[in-house]
């Protein structure tokens, strides 16, 4: 998604700007930290603003350089997206931060997007999070359920099986199995709502009957 | 005003900012101005580039793409009414959720459809 939106972005005047949670790096991804890591990139590709310099050296005269509050940060990000005429942020998996610091986050987000009606916010994650997207950004949210299709399964089968290191163990019969098998069991598998897609390496042959 | 610093720079480097930070990581190691260097420092350790960019290279061409013809897609991408219903509404979060493996951090953008570009 960010890749296709910084493509369109060298047409017009757009910033594309985003981050991944993690679970790894939970305690370090604390909500200011996240609204940081967003300006950052404002600030790395449009140079340092004069809100920013005013901010990091009013914080550097502080106790041993102090770090932003949160919601002085939120001003900072709110303050250069709405200097934009149009933003995209986009935020993979909500559901792998803490869940106080993903609410902090929604919450921030919703703020900067009352004020900036340009600006665009995609969002993915589990569907644990779906209740507090629903509550913080009630009718500016739309929610879409992903699962791969059949198409997309045989897709990412064709690649797995065109990155075999062991080529010699497949033959053309075998090949048409996995391509016909697999797509299928997943798809069973998604009506039953326990599908898991094989998006890491692993023995194909173990989805074949 | 910080509105005019950002606006006055050139727009090809106003652009591609996820993908040009860590080309500006290096630089900054290699010399931009040690104030800017601090700057980004205090606001934030966190390095998002290096997760994209192996998300760039893991990412299959033409998986997802049901998802761009989505009604719900087509409206968050909208620059005032996405889908020329003319009921005016235009989400400004689009949230797509589904279990761990399914996709989610894969999904691709039409370029043509982008705020309105249809």
């Amino acid at each position: 998604m960010i890749d296709h939106l910084c493509d369109q972005s060298s047409e017009r005047d757009i910033a594309v700007v985003g981050l991944y949670c993690d679970f790894l790096s939970q305690h370090e991804q604390s909500t200011t930290n996240m609204l940081g890591v967003i300006l950052k990139q404002f600030v790395n590709v449009g140079g340092v603003s004069e809100h920013v310099k005013q901010a990091f050296e009013t914080a550097r005269k502080g106790f041993g350089g102090r770090c932003l509050r949160l919601p002085d940060m939120l001003e900072l990000v709110k303050t250069t997206v709405a200097s934009w005429p149009q933003v995209f942020i986009c935020i993979d998996a909500l559901d792998e931060a803490l869940p106080k610091h993903m609410l902090d986050l929604l919450r921030s987000l919703h703020g900067i997007v009352q004020g900036s009606p340009n600006t665009r916010i995609f969002l993915t994650g589990r569907a644990i999070v779906l209740q507090e997207i629903k509550e913080i950004f009630f009718t500016r949210a739309v929610i879409v359920p992903i699962s791969p299709t059949k198409e997309d399964i045989k897709k990412f089968l064709v690649r797995q099986l065109g990155s075999d290191t062991e080529p010699d163990a497949m033959d053309d019969s075998l090949r048409a199995d996995i391509l016909r098998v697999i797509p299928e069991r997943i798809s069973e598998m998604q009506v039953g709502k326990s599908c898991v897609f094989p998006i890491k390496s692993g023995p194909l042959t173990n989805y074949v009957a | 005003m910080a509105c005019n610093s950002l606006r006055s720079i050139d727009i090809t480097d106003n652009i591609n900012s996820f993908n040009s930070f860590s080309t500006n990581i290096v630089n900054i190691t290699t010399g931009i101005d040690d104030e800017k260097r601090q700057i980004l420092e205090w606001l934030s350790p966190l390095e998002p580039n290096q997760r994209h960019h192996s998300v760039r290279n893991e990412r299959i061409d033409g998986v997802g793409n049901w998802f761009l013809e989505t009604d719900e897609f087509r409206k968050w991408g909208g620059a005032s009414d996405g889908d020329g219903d003319g009921d005016g509404y235009v989400p400004q979060v689009l949230f797509c959720y589904g279990d761990p493996g399914v996709g989610k951090t894969y999904l691709r953008y039409d370029k043509n459809l982008l705020l309105g570009n249809e």
